[in-house]
């Protein structure tokens, strides 16, 4: 049959950018599957959402409803079955965020269908996907491929595509209606909550912007909480500048401060020192920057800059602030 | 006008022998009472094998306790101390002669009548004096210097109760003299010299035979009096060491370095209840004994590392706040309660009713996990008492209950799962062997044999820093030609600080498996990198195992001509040496070391101000390395490397790879690179080869 | 509140460099240590918390051979009451078999609640607990932060992404999966373990759970793995401040963690 459902995750009046990344994918991967490029979303207050969509896909299938005014991975569960039921699309696609979470598994259940998560790749051969993806914490990488079935199912990591497509749609939007007899949600949405700032723990935390003896003066730390703020990253650092009480104790990545996991793990002006090193081992990607090329930290890091942070950091500021 | 002993008078009809006897009675009576209630506070408490090596403890009575040896550590107040100590030893038989001469009416005891008596007048009068001229003299001290130890945490000193005890001592002293003088005065004078009871007569010249009559009678029944008061008053407060401290150090710990089991004479641990100590019956009667004979000296808190960079532990304190918690629990008198209270929160929040929890309460968690085990305060104590048992106790307690710190639990974990703090795979441990591949090193399989087993434990095999001292090692071992061996990835570690964090499970079972590979393999010796390793190995593990710090190994070497020292240094002009707290305090080993720099040529080295039993603590090997406690205004190895530099010298050399560490960090934070090397003695040793 | 929590036995793998075994589908797990996989430690911990808080019992249940009956003695130090091991024997089975599994496994023990990991270390899949949730009826949550009981449903704190929550209100009896982070799990001494033997494990053969083989094949085959590239160090980024800018903000956004 072919097609590929997207499922449109959104919130606060946008399309994240998680539906664009799989949007412009599946551009490709229809034209081996063939069918149509469906993005399906369910919502209230449709109006922005689908100009956001416009162009991104051939189809844009519309529920808005009242009871769509915030996710709940039930009710959606509910509607996509049907959805799949009418349409038979060969590959649904959700993103692999907290929505995806909730949604994938329970709809796979409900469908099914084969489900592969977190995948950073998607190949079609003969009608059939495969996917890649990984595992121990990114140590590993695993291809893996779907029992055959008459739909498949697939999150897709955050990040693993650009969300530019490579070509423009003709966008057809079709609106549907909210099922009948759909029961009641077990689960129901009371509010969203801005995470406080204050104490944070940099443990949980996804990205962080480290720094260390480099930046010289307790002054200088200015420049780098501008740059975690305008990053969108947590701020910590190395054990001595705790020891001269520039930043509480919390902030403190090592044997005797806290183990962080982030994504992407940003270290300026951090030699890397083994207790220091003991701290990051969980971290996905780091970038170090040192003005020393013999710093031990470019020994574990995955990208280094080799230069003085007190111009990276402006360079940084500058093109940031410009886009 | 015949001179009548105060005994032999009447009063109000009754004999003075009668009212002495009466008084013993009583006073005896309570005070037997009193040593019931404090005895049975000790029986409370978990047994504590003490009896064996009668001889060595013999000989550290006579040392420790009559000889004083640790009193003048701190010069004038060891001098004062030993003045009346040696005092009351001497007078002691005067105390009985007078108590005696009342209970029979006035006869003084048979040996004392001949020329031993004469001798005796003479040496009781003289202390007499030196007691009374201490007494002042210590009075003096503490009103106007007022030394900072003495204090109580909370800027109460009990000083009212030092005061009180040195004036009724003097007192004691004063009603002797002036019985006495005011009996030659009466009476024909007595053969020898009597300088005290000269200097009363010389007072009580003044008076009419009367006079002179009522104040000796006076003076000895206020003599007699104060003596039981004096006695009595010794069970509830910090006199009580008067007659705890001997056997407080007859029994004192032998085997320094060690650890107690969690319970003497408990094989299995499952068997018991709970671990550690977190209830006053936990403790051992020796720990509760300790408790009674604190004099408040504060040596101890003067020399905690810890305590002298701000962190709340302080060891007198946790003996105190333990006694008042103990005597809370257990009175002597429950209808008139004898509070001895150290002024805390705990006990007056007793007073109102409720209970303090012991630990957590009266004895703070940051308290027990700011002590780095360094050992300084039982170095210091006169009496011999006992923290790290105590505290480590308190810690095993804490682990059980999963009150430790969470900062722990990754390393726990990863020291049980891979053998090593840092979660390092085990077959990587000996990977540091592929920096010097010219020097072949063997690593012991299963019934392999070396002359010397080379015991690197987890910090040596995986810190890049650390590995270094391992090289050196190494190297040191083949330009002797010594036919060694590591075992690679069958060694765990050795537990060492995993036992003084208080996870005895977790230390038991690195012991069984380091031993079943020891075992598994023949060697003459085992030589370490680390003092921590040779301690545990030495004093923890079973078996007495063949086991010596690198320092002695190759002192030896150097001794015997089989490593011979050429090159000279090119370093630092002069270098300071810093004791490590687990090869000198524990263990004793001083000279090891500075054998080995007065060996290398071109090293200058001097000691610093706190050097071998008073060496300042690093900040340690152990829990600090994982933990960091609030209120610390500046890390250990930073308050060293201000002695250091106080020493005007350009570099520390130390034979520890924490020393070496908590050292190298206090300078990177200081900034001081260019100004202060620190550099292991292997390595240095090492350079000259 | 009677909570089950589900757990898994994975490899500690932080500072291993990982290899695969010849046959290309297995990750070697020889020389590897194993332990409780840290996010169902965080269920662990806020099962036992939640039991603290009121009244219940708490059961830990897993799915593996004998040598997983550590983690269970883990969970039961930690505070559970029992724990239940269902023995898979010779069969291999990916996730969603997982689930089904689990989900008729825990027949018989009484739940008001089922907390699991958000995912596992090992296959970082994420889908095995909404999965028992949907084969048991049950309302569900994820990446759960905070957990309010209330009168027969519990108010929840969720994770979404760029430093948002979402606070939600789901009824009893519910799944949820927890997010790292959400208490500090409290530690579990070698002694603490050995006395923990004296509760009940009790193991349930997977024959016993009559599923068919079809609902217990594999959905998902993996065909081959492999290491990504080595890369011997840092790839040094060359050239002007503002290239290198550049090519950070790139690889910001590269790895997710900017728009």
């Amino acid at each position: 049959m072919g097609g590929i459902f997207v499922v449109v995750e959104h919130r606060q009046g946008k399309v994240r950018e998680i539906t664009l990344e799989m949007l412009a994918k599946a551009g490709e991967w229809k034209n081996d599957l063939g069918g149509d490029l469906t993005a399906v979303l369910l919502g209230w207050e449709t109006g922005p959402l689908i100009e956001a969509l416009k162009g991104r896909a051939d189809r844009i299938l519309v529920i808005e409803d009242e009871r769509l005014k915030n996710f709940e991975a039930e009710v959606y569960k509910l509607i996509l079955q049907q959805l799949i039921q009418e349409v038979h699309p060969s590959l649904t696609l959700i993103g692999q965020t907290s929505w995806g979470l909730d949604l994938a598994p329970c709809l796979a259940v409900k469908t099914g269908f084969p489900l592969v998560t977190d995948c950073v790749e998607l190949r079609i051969e003969a009608g059939r996907p495969t996917a890649l993806r990984q595992m121990y914490g990114g140590k590993i990488f695993a291809r893996v491929s779907f029992k055959e079935s008459p739909g498949y199912l697939a999150t897709i990591r955050p990040g693993a595509f650009s969300p530019d497509p490579s070509e423009d749609h003709q966008t057809e939007v079709i609106k549907k209606q909210f099922p009948a007899g759909l029961p009641e949600s077990k689960k129901q949405f009371l509010e969203l909550i801005e995470s406080e700032a204050g104490e944070v723990d940099i443990s949980q935390a996804d990205f962080l912007v480290s720094v260390g003896r480099g930046v010289g003066e307790e002054e200088n730390l200015a420049l780098v909480r501008e740059l975690a703020r305008s990053l969108g990253a947590v701020l910590s650092c190395s054990r001595p500048i705790v020891d001269k009480k520039w930043l509480p104790k919390y902030h403190q990545v090592g044997t005797s401060g806290k183990s962080v996991k982030p994504k992407v793990y940003l270290a300026l002006g951090i030699s890397g020192a083994f207790q220091h090193l003991a701290g990051i081992s969980g971290a996905g990607t780091v970038i170090a920057v040192n003005k020393d090329p013999r710093a031990p930290i470019f020994r574990v890091a995955q990208y280094g800059v080799a230069q003085d942070l007190f111009k990276i950091i402006p360079a940084l500021m500058e093109q940031i602030n410009r886009n | 006008m015949t001179v009548l002993h105060p005994a032999a008078e009447r009063y109000l009809n009754i004999p003075g022998s009668l009212i002495a006897w009466i008084l013993l009675i009583l006073a005896l009576s309570v005070f037997s009472f009193s040593l019931y209630r404090r005895v049975l506070l000790l029986l409370s408490g978990q047994p504590d094998p003490r009896w064996g090596d009668w001889k060595e403890r013999v000989r550290g009575l006579l040392v420790y306790g009559i000889l004083q040896k640790r009193q003048p550590r701190y010069f004038w107040a060891g001098l004062i101390h030993l003045l009346i100590f040696w005092g009351f030893v001497v007078l002691g038989l005067r105390s009985l002669d007078l108590i005696g001469q009342g209970l029979g009416g006035g006869y003084a005891l048979p040996f004392l009548r001949g020329g031993f008596g004469v001798f005796y007048g003479s040496l009781k009068d003289l202390f007499e004096l030196t007691v009374l001229g201490a007494c002042i003299w210590a009075i003096l001290r503490r009103a106007m210097i007022r030394p900072a130890r003495y204090e109580l945490e909370n800027g109460r000193g009990h000083r009212w109760e030092a005061y009180l005890v040195l004036s009724l001592i003097g007192f004691l002293m004063l009603t002797d003299m002036f019985y006495e003088g005011g009996m030659l005065l009466l009476s024909p004078p007595a053969p020898g010299w009597l300088p005290a009871a000269g200097l009363a007569v010389s007072v009580l010249s003044s008076l009419d035979e009367t006079g002179v009559s009522n104040v000796s009678l006076l003076a000895y029944w206020a003599h007699y009096l104060a003596f039981f008061i004096f006695l009595n008053f010794l069970p509830l407060a910090k006199h009580f060491h008067i007659l705890t401290a001997l056997p407080n150090i007859y029994f004192r710990k032998l085997k320094k370095g060690s650890l107690k089991p969690v319970r003497w004479g408990v094989e299995n641990l499952e068997d018991l209840e709970s671990l550690g100590v977190g209830r006053l019956e936990d403790f051992t009667w020796k720990h509760l004994l300790d408790l009674f004979t604190c004099t408040e000296c504060g040596r101890c808190s003067d020399h905690c590392p810890a305590k002298a960079v701000g962190r709340p532990l302080s060891p007198k304190m946790i003996t105190l706040k333990l006694r008042d918690y103990v005597y809370r629990k257990v009175p002597v008198f429950s209808l008139f309660p004898w509070r001895s209270d150290s002024g805390g929160s705990e006990g007056r929040k007793e007073k109102e009713g409720s209970e303090a929890a012991l630990i957590g309460e009266v004895i703070t968690f940051a308290e027990i996990w700011s002590c780095t085990t360094c050992g300084a305060c039982e170095e210091e104590c006169p009496v011999f008492i006992e923290y790290l048992d105590k505290l480590i106790d308190m810690r095993r307690h804490l682990i059980e209950t999963a009150q430790n710190p969470k900062t722990f639990n990754p390393i726990l974990t990863q020291v049980e799962k891979t053998g090593n703090p840092f979660g390092k795979p085990p077959k990587k441990r000996a990977d540091w062997i592929k920096e010097i591949a010219e020097v072949p090193v063997r690593i012991l399989k299963e019934g392999d044999e070396a002359e010397v087993l080379y015991f690197v434990d987890s910090y040596a095999s995986y810190d890049p820093r650390v590995q270094a001292v391992a090289l050196a090692v190494v190297r040191g071992l083949s330009l002797a030609e010594v036919d060694f061996g590591i075992l690679g990835a069958r060694e765990k570690d050795s537990g060492h600080q995993v036992r003084r964090l208080g996870e005895e499970g977790l230390f038991q079972l690195l012991l069984e498996e380091n031993l079943e590979v020891l075992q598994s393999c023949r060697f003459n010796q085992i030589v370490t990198t680390d003092p921590h390793t040779f301690n545990t190995l030495k004093n923890d593990y079973p078996g007495d195992l063949p086991v010596v710090h690198y320092t002695q190994f190759f002192r030896d070497l150097l001794a015997s001509g089989r490593l011979k020292p050429k090159k000279i240094i090119d370093g630092p002009p002069i270098y300071a040496y810093h004791d490590p707290c687990y090869l000198g305090r524990h263990n004793g080993i001083y000279e090891a070391p500075r054998e080995i720099l007065d060996r290398l040529p071109g090293v200058k080295w001097v000691e610093m101000a706190r050097c071998r039993d008073r060496s300042f603590c690093c900040g340690g090997g152990d829990v600090n390395l994982w933990h960091e406690i609030e209120g610390e205004t500046m890390r250990p190895a930073a308050r060293r490397l201000e002695m250091a530099r106080e020493a005007g010298v350009g570099g520390i050399v130390t034979a520890c790879p924490f020393c070496l560490l908590n050292l190298e960090d206090a300078v990177k934070t200081a900034g001081l690179e260019k100004e202060m090397k620190v550099v292991d003695l292997m390595e240095l040793l090492v350079s000259t080869l | 509140m009677n909570i089950i929590v589900c757990v898994k036995r994975v490899p500690f793998t932080q500072e291993v460099d990982l290899e695969i075994e010849a046959g290309k589908r297995e990750v070697d797990r020889e020389s590897l240590a194993y332990v409780v996989n840290d996010w169902d430690n965080y269920a662990i911990e806020e099962a036992v918390r939640l039991k603290e808080q009121g009244e219940g019992t708490v059961t830990a249940i897993t799915l593996g051979p004998e040598e997983d009956e550590e983690v269970l003695r883990r969970c039961l130090a930690m505070g559970a009451d029992r724990a239940r091991r269902i023995d898979p024997g010779e069969r291999t089975l990916d996730g969603q078999g997982v689930a089904r599994v689990l989900a008729r496994g825990l027949a018989g023990i009484p739940f008001d609640l089922i907390l699991c990991g958000v995912q596992a270390e090992d296959d970082n899949q994420g889908m095995v607990g909404i999965m028992m949730a949907e084969h048991l009826g049950l309302a569900h949550a994820v990446v759960v932060t905070g957990i309010e009981p209330q009168e027969g449903k519990l108010i929840v704190q969720c994770e979404l992404e760029g430093g948002l929550d979402e606070r939600s209100k789901i009824k009893l009896p519910a799944l949820l999966t927890i997010q790292t982070g959400i208490n500090e799990p409290r530690y579990v001494s070698i002694m603490g373990i050995k006395k923990a033997a004296k509760k009940p494990l009790e193991v349930i053969p997977l024959a016993d759970l009559n599923l068919s083989p079809d609902d217990l094949a594999p959905q998902v085959l993996i065909e081959e793995l492999f290491l990504p590239p080595e890369t011997g160090g840092a790839e040094m980024i060359t050239g002007d401040p503002a290239q290198a800018a550049e090519k950070i903000l790139q690889i910001l956004k590269e790895k997710g963690v900017r728009a």
